[in-house]
């Protein structure tokens, strides 16, 4: 432990955001972060993720404050519009950050 | 390649990927048919009716394209709204697209009053002697009016198949002014839809309805 405390590019690693972490949600993010907003369906369909995963991802994401969903009603179908709050996108800067600085530590 | 870059390209992905159901190619091919109609100048003589049916098709082209993209397009691709980047292109097209038709439209103005003005159309007419020369010189500078424009906006939208478009546009017109036969521009638009179709239906392969792929909301 002494050393992980001594070595402070590697206590940078057990500092990373883990929500923002995870393979899918991380994808999720980069695409909002770089978009206004979008709907269920344009986030599955560009991440590749089931309506499931999606949805469990979602939940993850706005218990943690990081997106704002906007439910509302297009004609008769149900629509829900999903964007990164500005926790999110801080979130998201500060994680690039880390990481960035966290690769750049590492030796070749 | 860096994190900035990274999602530069998450971001064109996202924005061309509302371009793959081939809807605009179908469109702009249908654009090109109405407007041999336009253009066309008929034996019995040039009729206001050409104007009234260009306009009819092109209202009906236009519907098409709206309920395709409404009824069709975004309930399998999902609705997205894109962000600042995009809104400073669009605006910034606006404005060179509006600088291009003002240029247009000068030109239109400054050849109206040339014609008009007998010392000036004599020396126009001394100056392109032959009909042919005439009508030459009238089908570059109709195509280049289209190609100006076309391109920006392919520039602008970030749309490389709009250059493809530009350049079938440019030669319908052009073929439409010289050789006053509506055949080619017809044959032009056909080569033009034809892809779009198949980008269409690829489109309905790969993006399925939401209820078709086992999903519900």
């Amino acid at each position: 432990m002494s050393d992980i405390k001594g070595n402070p590019s590697i206590a940078s690693l057990t500092e990373l955001d883990r929500v923002v972490h995870e393979p899918a949600r991380l994808a999720v993010m980069a695409l909002l972060y770089v978009i206004d907003s979008a709907d269920f369906t344009f986030l599955m369909n560009q991440t590749g993720l089931t309506w499931g995963n999606l949805s469990a991802h979602m939940s993850k994401l706005e218990e943690a404050g990081y997106i704002e969903v906007e439910k509302s009603f297009k004609g008769r179908r149900p629509n829900t519009s999903l964007r990164l709050s500005t926790r999110g996108r801080t979130a998201f800067r500060e994680y690039v950050r880390k990481m960035k600085q966290v690769f750049k530590d590492l030796p070749a | 390649m860096s994190t900035q870059l990274d999602l530069k390209e998450i971001e064109r992905k996202a924005f061309r990927s509302t371009y793959e159901d081939g809807l605009w190619d179908i469109y702009f091919g249908l654009i090109v048919i109405c407007m041999s109609i336009f253009i066309y100048r008929p034996a019995s003589g040039y009729s206001p009716m050409n104007i009234i049916l260009a306009l009819l098709a092109m209202f009906v082209a236009y519907s098409l394209f709206w309920a395709a993209k409404k009824y069709i397009t975004v309930p399998r691709m999902g609705q997205v709204r894109f962000g600042d980047i995009r809104k400073k292109k669009k605006t910034t097209m606006a404005v060179f697209l509006s600088f291009v038709v003002l240029v247009q439209l000068i030109l239109l103005g400054l050849t109206t009053l040339g014609w008009l003005d007998p010392e000036v159309s004599v020396r126009v007419n001394g100056f392109l002697k032959s009909r042919d020369l005439m009508d030459l010189t009238v089908a570059l500078i109709g195509s280049l009016i289209v190609v100006s424009g076309m391109t920006l906006t392919a520039y602008f939208s970030d749309f490389p198949r709009g250059y493809f478009i530009a350049a079938m546009m440019a030669l319908a017109v052009f073929l439409m002014i010289y050789l006053n036969q509506p055949a080619y521009p017809i044959l032009i638009g056909a080569l033009m839809i034809i892809p779009g179709t198949v980008l269409f239906f690829r489109f309905l392969k790969k993006y399925p309805l939401p209820g078709e792929a086992g999903r519900d909301e």
